[in-house]
């Protein structure tokens, strides 16, 4: 037998793993015109050559975006946004778990925000939020699984270490991302890419 | 030693493009996946960029998954002859073997951690040999060390005898190591008091095994994909050897593989295997034998069984007498076989017994395992029973320690037999064999003076010493332990450590003075007064062996540090490359035991470097599972070093036993007891072999023993041990991320946060009786903790049983405690508990009785039995930062 395991679509797993990676995958060139003006400053590359392209100059501070209300979160439904850019594995959720949490926010410290890549191999949590154990997983890829009640601890699983945490601030009713604890999967650098 | 504050990292540094690139396997666990160490220097401030063309990964950053990142825990700095170097260590992405797809699991993806880095918690490394003066360990230089080593143990010998220098070590860390320590104690030293850290006593494994004919390690890791039906007993691959899971099982299990585990406790593996139509048989601690039996039962009763295997591969009455080749006498196989309990005239005999036994039938077996009897018939019918169109399913059987461990002789015969009637062993897919825990490191350079044991089995022959016994009643006057906790990882741990304190520390001869004859005059008082000298090699001071009762230290240079020879468990053989300095004055095992050697007058221990060790132990590998004398063999006819050809395999390796082409070419062996291999006809050529193991089993005759398992043998101890009033089962195992418990997992950061303190998983409604939550602190506690006095001879049939033991008035009765943090969860089994197996400090095996399994010798670890009960609350029930109660039966 082939190692080569095919899913019902016909993909082998590899195939299947970057798919699910790339899941929410939006381009550098449409994120600039969509979101990310507020905190990105644009520099001309090679001005005056060929060669001249805008590309976003390195960020060096995380940006404060606006994520969602409060009031608008339901209990135990994840609500899905990019950080802290547009580009791969910026893909996170935030959500209302109904019990007090490690780094949680609101009036009961139980709004939490993670990132979805897996920190093992990167395979996408979109989805697998389990509301009795308030967990991410079991990864599709290798099984990990994280404990959402405490900062993305790892449960069961092969990850190098906790999911990233994104740190939350409210201001009223409106939730804002102000940072990331941890290393996103596939990044050597959190806001470099 | 690392608390249990972890601060992750944002970002890492990458490799640059001319980084150098160092093969090696990881260090830990069986599977042995192939990783790549990427090596730059500090000084330059060169490191790679996010840009193919500026890495050494030639990937753009982000990468896809499956992809080379690299976790900021999979990055250090170390010396690399002198100077500072990163290493970046992940697992190799090209391989074509073992962690195929370039998987890892969290316990080698991290590796880099285990480097010597005196800015991380690995700082306190040992450097240097010391020597207790005045109850403190100095440092001192090794020629003082050694001087004083080698005077007290020729005088121990002379004075005390042979059997009074014991050494006990590790099995698996390297073969040049194993070979050099074995060399020293059982050829030159010539002892009987020589076991490994698992076992009190040098024996098999799995005698059941042996008996069958079976190979520990025969399978091939395709073989547990491609089996369509796989039973796993005691033990989730998953959790101990995860790529075997991952890249194996797991993906046999998406092609339809129905695998069935027999484990009282659910993890992700056994959960995953439920989901995607398997089975998970909850086996009571210790009742596996009646579960594999009541299968074995239903086959036959059904005449499932693999016919035309069993009529072809099955000893018959004149086949299972012929004995092994040693003489009719004194061979394992004779004396466990002459009572007439195990030894059967063949298939017919055998289904005989097994259907006479009251308690293998289904309903009987079921109420005393707690074990649902329609998931035993399932299990049975998913092994045997012949498909739609009469084929067979192609069954393959697994064993671990939570299964050999736990009714050592019996589980094995029991599960030798059921393997057979389903054809396992021998074939692609339908193999039987053990998942393994360390790595397979061990070459003997020494013979085992058996004779010398002091212990007889009742008319039969003598049997190895069990060494934990012979030291409790005071025997051993010289301890040399190496690389191993010895106390903690032994049972009835408590009272081995207070009498290992009474023996040392509490003799009143300590050492008080920097004179060497001095301190000699000492050690030779505290020995001769009934004391004991500990000398004691190791990486780490470990608690209690090295930090509170060793004399003298060696500091020993491990993994990455020197160049070193291992195989995995499908007998692959690889070379473990040095990449960086030891730190301080540390050497590896063998330089010690060389040096050792040469000053207590042996010769044979000229040794230079590892590669002239390697290439003496090779001819000693011959006729084994990883035998590659045919390398070195080709390694010398190019002219190469035996380990300069091992380097040019990188990851790949080459599985044992090796065999040199016509053409000077080599050819690795798939699988042992492969019955579909064909071999040259005309023969081995030069000083190729042709070994029995290659194309049949390992009897006298080639074909399977086919073994009763009474399980009266074992039912005394288990009726004794099962929990009385309120007390549970407390057994115990590794946690995935807690894998290497004794040293390096004590100083990762982001490990010691996920597992600050020993813990207990206790079953909700167990919990709910006794008013424990989870992030409580408990004790635990057993007040007939069950331990044996002193070896003995055997002198009628019963004395080395437990009835026998208990009526001879050998065993003795104590009390034992540890304290852990409570886990409250639904995947574990009512009435059970399942503890960390090693915390220094608490340690699950002061639970379980000190009484060696009486027909093989070695312990069964998993018999623990205590009363629980809360003593507070601990700091992580009601914190966030660390530790995590959450089921570890989570799956997709």
């Amino acid at each position: 037998m082939s190692q080569e395991v095919k899913n019902e679509s016909g993909m082998t797993r590899k195939e299947a793993a970057k798919a699910v990676g790339h899941k929410c995958l939006v381009s550098r060139r449409n994120f600039l015109i969509g979101t990310g003006v507020t905190t990105t400053i644009m520099i001309t590359m090679n001005a005056g050559t060929s060669e001249a392209k805008e590309v976003p100059a390195q960020i060096t501070e995380y940006p404060r975006k606006f994520i969602a209300k409060l009031s608008e979160l339901k209990e135990d439904e994840p609500f899905d946004f990019n950080y802290p850019d547009e580009s791969d594995y910026s893909e996170n959720m935030v959500v209302k778990m109904g019990v007090k949490a490690g780094g949680g926010v609101g009036p009961n410290q139980d709004v939490v925000a993670f990132n979805y890549a897996c920190t093992h191999q990167g395979g996408s949590l979109d989805g697998s939020y389990k509301k009795d154990t308030k967990s991410l997983g079991a990864c599709p890829l290798h099984l990990s699984t994280y404990d959402l009640t405490r900062h993305g601890i790892l449960i069961s699983g092969q990850a190098y270490q906790s999911l990233p945490q994104i740190l939350l601030e409210v201001e009223g009713d409106d939730i804002y991302a102000t940072g990331i604890f941890g290393l996103i999967y596939g990044r050597k650098d959190n806001l470099q890419g | 030693m690392s608390t249990p504050y972890y601060i992750p990292d944002e970002n890492v540094p990458l490799p640059p493009v001319d980084a150098e690139v160092i093969t090696t396997a990881c260090d830990y666990c069986i599977v042995a996946c192939g990783y790549k160490v990427y090596r730059w220097p500090v000084k330059g401030g060169k490191n790679g960029g996010a840009t193919a063309d500026s890495n050494a990964f030639d990937a753009d950053f982000p990468v896809a998954p499956l992809g080379p990142w690299v976790a900021p825990n999979q990055h250090n700095i170390v010396l690399h002859e002198g100077e500072p170097h990163h290493v970046v260590i992940i697992p190799d992405k090209d391989t074509e073997f073992v962690n195929t797809d370039g998987d890892s699991s969290l316990r080698g993806g991290c590796i880099a951690q285990k480097c010597y880095n005196p800015e991380k918690p690995t700082r306190d490394r040992l450097k240097s040999p010391m020597m207790r003066i005045y109850g403190i360990l100095q440092p001192v230089t090794w020629d003082f060390a050694l001087d004083i080593a080698a005077e007290i143990g020729k005088y121990v010998i002379k004075k005390h005898g042979h059997n009074a220098y014991g050494v006990k070590t590790f099995s698996y860390q390297y073969m040049e190591n194993t070979y050099a320590i074995s060399k020293y104690a059982l050829r030159h030293i010539n002892t009987a008091n020589f076991t490994f850290h698992d076992t009190p006593s040098d024996v098999s494994s799995t005698p059941g095994f042996r008996d069958a004919g079976f190979d520990n390690f025969g399978p091939a890791y395709e073989d547990w994909m491609n089996a369509e039906t796989l039973l796993i007993c005691g033990t989730d691959p998953y959790e101990t050897k995860t790529i075997l899971f991952t890249q194996w099982i797991m993906k046999g299990i998406q092609n339809g593989q129905k695998a069935i585990f027999m484990v009282p406790r659910k993890t992700a593996g056994v959960a995953y295997a439920e989901q995607n139509g398997g089975l998970y048989l909850d086996v009571t601690p210790g009742t596996d034998l009646l579960v594999v039996n009541a299968i074995a039962r239903i086959i036959v009763e059904n005449g499932w069984q693999d016919k035309e295997w069993i009529e072809k591969w099955v000893n018959d009455k004149w086949g299972s007498s012929s004995g092994f080749g040693q003489g009719t006498r004194n061979t394992p196989w004779q004396w466990r076989t002459t009572w007439g309990k195990f030894q059967t005239n063949g298939f017919d005999d055998w289904a005989k017994w097994l259907l006479a036994q009251d308690e293998f039938k289904l309903e009987n077996a079921a109420e005393v395992a707690g074990v649902d009897a329609a998931k035993i018939q399932l299990a049975a019918e998913m092994m045997a029973k012949p498909k739609a169109d009469g084929t067979r399913p192609k069954t393959s059987v697994m064993i671990e320690k939570g299964f050999y461990w736990s009714n050592n002789t019996g589980n094995t015969q029991a599960i030798s037999a059921l393997g057979i009637i389903v054809g396992a062993g021998g074939r692609p897919g339908q193999v039987i064999g053990r998942a393994g825990g360390h790595q397979r490191g061990g070459v003997k350079g020494g013979k085992y003076p058996r004779n010398k044991s002091p212990m007889k089995l009742p008319g039969r022959r003598r049997r190895a010493l069990d060494t934990d016994t012979w030291t409790m009643a005071g025997h051993t006057r010289l301890a040399h332990v190496i690389g191993t906790t010895w106390i903690q990882s032994m049972l009835g741990s408590q009272q081995m450590s207070a009498r290992f304190h009474e023996l040392t520390r509490g003799n009143p001869h300590q050492i008080q003075s920097i004179n060497r004859e001095k301190i000699l005059e000492t050690l030779k008082k505290r020995v001769d007064s009934g004391g004991m000298v500990v000398v004691n090699q190791d990486i780490y001071l470990v608690d209690p062996i090295g930090n509170q009762f060793a004399d003298i230290i060696f500091p020993a240079a491990t993994w990455g540090e020197e160049d070193f020879l291992r195989a995995n468990g499908e007998r692959r053989i690889r070379l473990y490359q040095k990449f960086y300095d030891a730190p301080g004055e540390a050497k590896p095992d063998w330089w010690i035991i060389s040096q050792l050697a040469k000053k207590m007058g042996f010769s044979g221990f000229d040794w230079e470097n590892s590669n002239d060790v390697a290439e003496e132990l090779a001819k000693f590998t011959r006729g084994s599972r990883k035998d590659f004398n045919m390398v070195k063999v080709a390694a010398h006819r190019e002219g190469k070093t035996l380990h300069e050809k091992f380097r040019e395999m990188g990851t790949n390796g080459i599985q044992g036993p090796v065999y040199m082409n016509d053409d000077g070419s080599l050819e690795g062996t798939v699988r042992l007891h492969d019955t579909t291999r064909k071999l040259a006809t005309d023969g081995p050529a030069a000083l190729n072999m042709f070994n029995k193991k290659l194309t049949h089993f390992n009897s006298q005759t080639g074909k399977c023993n086919i073994q009763k398992s009474p399980w009266s043998l074992f039912s005394d101890y288990w009726e004794w041990m099962k929990p009385k009033g309120d007390e549970l089962w407390c057994t115990s195992g590794r946690a995935n991320e807690r894998w290497q418990s004794g040293f390096d997992d004590t100083r990762r950061p982001y490990i010691v946060q996920r597992w600050p303190d020993n813990w207990v998983e206790i079953n909700e409604e167990d919990a709910a009786k006794r008013g424990i939550e989870s992030g409580d602190m408990v004790l635990l506690s057993n007040d007939r903790v069950p331990s044996l006095k002193d070896t003995t001879l055997g002198v009628e049939g019963s004395d080395y049983s437990f009835t026998g033991q208990l009526a001879n008035g050998n065993v003795e009765l104590s009390e034992a405690a540890v304290t852990a943090v409570a886990m409250v969860t639904r995947a574990v089994k009512p009435g059970v508990m399942y503890m960390d197996f090693l915390h220094a400090s608490q340690p699950a095996n002061a639970l379980a009785g000190r009484v060696v399994d009486w027909i093989s010798g070695n312990y069964n670890y998993k018999m623990g039995t205590a009363k629980v009960a809360k003593i507070g609350e601990s700091p992580y029930k009601n914190s966030f930062r660390s530790m995590s109660f959450a089921p570890r039966d989570i799956v997709i």
